[in-house]
């Protein structure tokens, strides 16, 4: 494969420009390398797919825009299948490789939680894109992520469904520690704002047949059902709900904006209504082009899976170049630490400087004939 | 390698005196592959190498219950996270060091395997093959959903490192050695269970219980003391993988991964403790050498599998091969003029 | 009066159960013959719904005539999987290999590869991302009685399993290789003695089996109305849950199962959070094989 040769002779010009190194730093360019661990076989794979286009995507901006003088940047990925084990071994070669100065991913949090552990301990600058378990930013001072964590979504969820008079909610979310805290996170603030909450329905990850819970919730009778699932299960749930005649209306997390959703649930999805960080209709010239590139280069509109990596290894190189060529992983995780205000494709971004948690915009948004519109 | 044959001839004993060969697999353990793998360095190779112990131990522990003693159980990963769970939450929630958590993990695991075992000792093959997996699924939606005890979905975090007695540096180097004593510890007494007589008496109720009940073996003892012991060691391979990991979540121990294991044994050769040592190595350490395939790295192993299963059936060494490689080599045959290689010692 | 929102949960389980039971049907037949589980059904079933797909792609023809021509693929497919990964392994014939117990689970094994290294190109020809059928083919209309409502899909399923075991057992009792097939199951050896091909009969039998097969998937394809390469998996852990509760081997024992599995699932979540409803069905499992050691309508098979 022309990738696998390309990297060997990276990996030969690496050797070289080591066994060169007695030249002056001025006189010769480094190579930096940001590594990437992600799913690109097995079931996440249409995930690690995404990621890779969005980032290959911003490598070439970056590039195009002048790169960084004295240095050459390369991203190596490397397939995790979202395993944990194969994550840690895939994390201790990025750890062994000396020109590896900063890590991007994993995809799901469990699997990122499980190799920081190993950037923690090497001092390695990790930051996922996916990543919203809230433990996982706590493992050290190592850890980064540029998703907002569901700490922040579901009040904003919350507040708006109160707002368009729902009182008594039914909430349905996914059995993994995205959806633990996706659904906690909604619950404490409706409660906390007077609505009441008739169940959360947990299901196992990999159920794709929702109508025992659907009429479990129709006999509650509920005036909103609130969604913490991914596109997937979404369309599924959305079409049972249409078929079994739920009238409740549905809010959803951000996990369920894919244009995908739109094909697989049909006429079902109409009235939906969910929040997102990234909206592709977005007027921002920023946004537009990074829409109309990578809908270019790759055939599809892009996802806020794409805009996450987009922003998250933009990320990076920002704070790469605010270093400058002799960019260490020390030097790194301190620049990234200090990121303000960087102007993503998914809201501008800053690091809390005491929890490094990213502080975002969320946009509302309806699905109405089969499109997303944003609503004010 | 047919002994019937040799039997007959005076054939020479083993080619290197078993204390040697011992003491040279020993030495090439503890000596010259932490050696080699310090001298290159850097914690990748370490890990590979960790990992490829602790699933030796998984894999040599289902092939005492499914190869030895001929009850295949496609739950194991159920029990190595029983052990794994053991030991993280009575490291995290009662602070216990790794000495106790270790052999701790073990019993929760074997005890919940003879829990296991006593119902369902009357199921044959297939009907206990399922079974088992239902309780592997059991006790990963058990783990999963039981999120006051267990954390569910969201894991065990801060799981402290291997520890001897307050000794705990925390290098790859510490963790492969004590997980090296630890297999090697493992492979030995499991070796001394199935080459022996109590070894025979398993394959006899392998092969026809019916008989060895007429005979006058305890069948049921048997089964459940075999897939007791395999689902010690599965808990202690558990408790070894947490220690190794600093995290352990639910999704790790799911029914693919008792697949996984049982396709090491049945690679390496179903009945034969060295073929699950080799299947359990060459499962580990091919995804990891295949890894400039790219995205065709799964298919790369699906066909190798395929074709390794394909070509040895048996597996890479059977079991015929094995127990005749260990009665001889290792000396555990009956001693003599290795004429006859009946009976162990 | 009747709880409707529990008649409906019932009405739900049933459906699911239904799924289950259309892949154990064409499961139990290979067992039931070769003694050996095949890991590869649940790609056939992901192939068949693939094979619809890529129909309705390029040809779009009317639902019925898609059904005939995956019945084809699943019958040519099941035959390749037969030669590729069953075949070889008949290539023993000597007493020790026949009862030797690493032979049955190489056998299995090797359809575990095959099915792995099938799922992974999957994967790599189609993504790993869901993907939709187009409307029109869907069978997911509503049916509604008062309070109560299936799909259209629910009654085709139905109807499916149905035929599908009519057709077979007029199969196995009223043809010639049928003949051949019950007499294969019941004793290899034996019927090589008598005469009949044994080989044939085999090949017979996983065409069937896989026509069977690659027919639930393009069926539940279309009920669901999007299909991942990943959609055989777990329903074929159910189906073989299924199989084994209702003796190994009873077809009709192994449908009843299925939709006991299925009635369980759902009316487990009426009681408990949705999550532990898999620890119910298995629940049932054990139970049931603890009190009926060969399973619910099994008989007594030969040892081992």
């Amino acid at each position: 494969m022309i990738r696998n040769s390309l990297r060997a002779l990276a990996l030969m010009a690496l050797a070289a420009g080591v066994a060169l190194g007695s030249l002056p730093a001025a006189a010769q360019t480094r190579k930096i390398v940001l590594g990437y661990e992600l799913p690109l076989s097995g079931d996440s794979s249409h995930y690690g797919e995404v990621f890779r286009n969005a980032a290959d995507l911003m490598l070439e901006d970056f590039k195009a825009s002048g790169g960084l003088p004295g240095a050459d940047i390369v991203i190596r990925y490397e397939d995790s299948k979202n395993d944990a084990r194969e994550a840690r071994n895939i994390a201790q070669m990025f750890v062994d490789d000396k020109s590896v100065v900063g890590v991007l991913g994993d995809f799901s949090s469990t699997v990122s939680m499980a190799v920081g552990e190993i950037y923690a301990k090497a001092g390695m600058p990790q930051l996922s894109q996916t990543a919203s378990h809230p433990d996982f930013i706590k493992i050290s001072k190592w850890q980064f992520r540029n998703v907002t964590t569901q700490a922040y979504e579901g009040p904003f969820n919350a507040a708006w469904m109160r707002e368009q008079g729902h009182a008594k909610v039914a909430v349905v979310a996914i059995q993994n520690d995205w959806g633990l805290s996706a659904a906690e996170s909604f619950a404490n603030a409706f409660k906390a704002k007077g609505g009441s909450i008739t169940s959360i329905e947990y299901f196992n990850p990999g159920v794709r047949d929702f109508r025992s819970i659907l009429t479990k919730i129709n006999r509650a009778a509920p005036d909103g059902i609130y969604l913490c699932m991914f596109y997937e299960e979404g369309a599924s749930f959305l079409e049972q709900r249409q078929q079994l005649r739920v009238a409740a209306p549905v809010f959803a997390a951000s996990s369920l904006y894919n244009e995908q959703l739109l094909q697989l649930a049909g006429s079902a999805v109409d009235g939906l209504m969910l929040s997102s960080t990234f909206v592709p209709t977005n007027p921002d010239p920023r946004v537009q082009s990074f829409v109309t590139r990578y809908t270019e280069k790759y055939g599809q509109t892009p996802s806020q899976f794409a805009g996450q990596a987009f922003d998250a290894v933009g990320i990076v190189l920002a704070a790469i170049k605010k270093v400058g060529p002799t960019v260490t992983r020390d030097t790194l995780r301190d620049a990234l630490a200090g990121t303000t205000d960087y102007p993503g494709v998914t809201g501008v971004t800053t690091f809390d400087p005491q929890t490094r948690e990213p502080a975002k915009t969320l946009a509302r948004m309806i699905v109405t004939n089969g499109k997303y519109s944003v609503i004010r | 390698m047919a002994s019937a044959v040799s039997a007959r001839k005076n054939v020479s004993g083993p080619t290197i005196p078993p204390a040697v060969l011992k003491a040279m697999l020993a030495i090439f353990l503890f000596i010259i592959v932490p050696v080699a793998l310090s001298w290159i360095g850097g914690g990748y190779l370490f890990q590979v190498a960790t990992t490829t112990l602790i699933f030796i131990i998984l894999a040599s522990s289902l092939n005492l219950v499914t190869g030895t003693a001929g009850l295949l159980s496609l739950g194991h990963a159920g029990f190595y996270g029983i052990g794994a769970y053991a030991a993280a939450l009575l490291s995290t929630r009662l602070g216990l060091s790794f000495l106790a958590t270790l052999p701790l993990a073990g019993v929760a695991a074997g005890a919940v395997g003879v829990l296991v075992a006593l119902p369902t000792m009357r199921l044959v093959s297939i009907y206990f093959a399922v079974a088992t997996l239902g309780i592997g699924e059991m006790i990963y939606v058990i783990l999963l959903n039981w999120t006051g005890f267990t954390h569910g979905p969201m894991g065990i975090r801060g799981i402290p490192p291997i520890d001897l007695l307050g000794w705990q540096p925390g290098t790859p180097l510490f963790d492969y050695l004590v997980v090296a004593a630890v297999t090697a510890l493992s492979l030995w007494a499991m070796s001394r269970l199935m080459h022996s007589y109590y070894g025979n008496a398993l394959r006899a109720v392998r092969e026809d219980d019916q008989c060895a009940d007429a005979m006058g073996l305890n069948v049921v003892r048997l089964k459940i003391e075999a897939f007791g012991v395999s689902c010690f060691f599965a808990g202690i391979a558990g408790a070894l993988f947490c220690h190794t990991a600093g995290f352990i979540s639910p999704d790790q121990f799911r029914f693919a991964e008792s697949i996984n294991i049982l396709a090491m044994v049945v690679v390496g050769g179903l009945g034969s403790l060295p073929g699950a040592v080799i299947g359990a190595a060459l499962l580990i350490i091919l995804p990891e050498a295949l890894r400039s395939f790219g995205d065709f790295r799964m298919i790369a192993i699906g066909s190798i599998m395929f074709l390794s299963i394909l070509l040895q059936p048996k597996g890479l060494l059977g079991e015929a091969s094995a127990l005749d490689l260990l009665r001889r080599q290792f000396g555990q045959g009956w001693s003599g003029n290795f004429a006859t290689r009946v009976g162990w010692r | 009066m009747i709880d409707i929102y529990f008649v409906q949960q019932i009405i739900n389980g049933l459906s699911i159960g239904l799924v289950y039971a259309l892949i154990a049907i064409g499961f139990t037949l290979i067992f039931g013959v070769l003694n050996v589980v095949n890991f590869a059904h649940g790609e056939v079933y992901t192939i068949g719904a693939f094979a619809g797909l890529m129909l309705i792609t390029w040809i779009a023809p009317p639902v019925l005539a898609i059904v005939l021509m995956v019945l084809a693929a699943g019958a040519f497919v099941g035959i390749g999987l037969e030669r590729l990964a069953f075949r070889p392994f008949r290539r023993f014939r000597d007493e020790a290999s026949l009862k030797s117990r690493a032979m049955r689970e190489a056998t299995l094994l090797s359809s575990l590869a095959v099915s792995i290294t099938a799922r992974e190109v999957m994967n790599l020809a189609f993504g790993s991302q869901m993907q939709t059928i187009p409307h029109a083919y869907l069978l997911q209309r509503p049916i509604v009685f008062g309070q109560l409502s299936i799909t259209v899909g629910d009654l085709v399923i139905f109807v499916a399993s149905a035929l599908m075991l009519a057709s077979l057992q007029f199969m196995l009792f009223r043809t010639r290789i049928g003949l051949s097939i019950r007499a294969v199951s019941n004793s290899p050896l034996g019927a090589r003695y008598v005469g009949i091909d044994t080989d044939r009969a085999i090949v017979a039998t996983f065409a069937i089996g896989s026509m069977l097969g690659a027919a639930a998937g393009i069926l539940v394809g279309l009920y669901d109305g999007m299909i991942t390469p990943q959609m055989g998996f777990a329903p074929g852990i159910k189906a073989f849950v299924a199989m084994v509760m209702g003796g190994l081997s009873s077809i009709p024992g192994a449908v009843i199962c299925a939709l006991i599995l299925g009635v369980s699932e759902s009316v487990a979540t009426e009681f408990l959070a949705s999550g532990w409803k898999d620890l119910v069905s298995y629940s049932f499992l054990i139970v049931t094989l603890v009190f009926f050691p060969q399973g619910l309508f099994g008989v007594g098979r030969e040892r081992a």
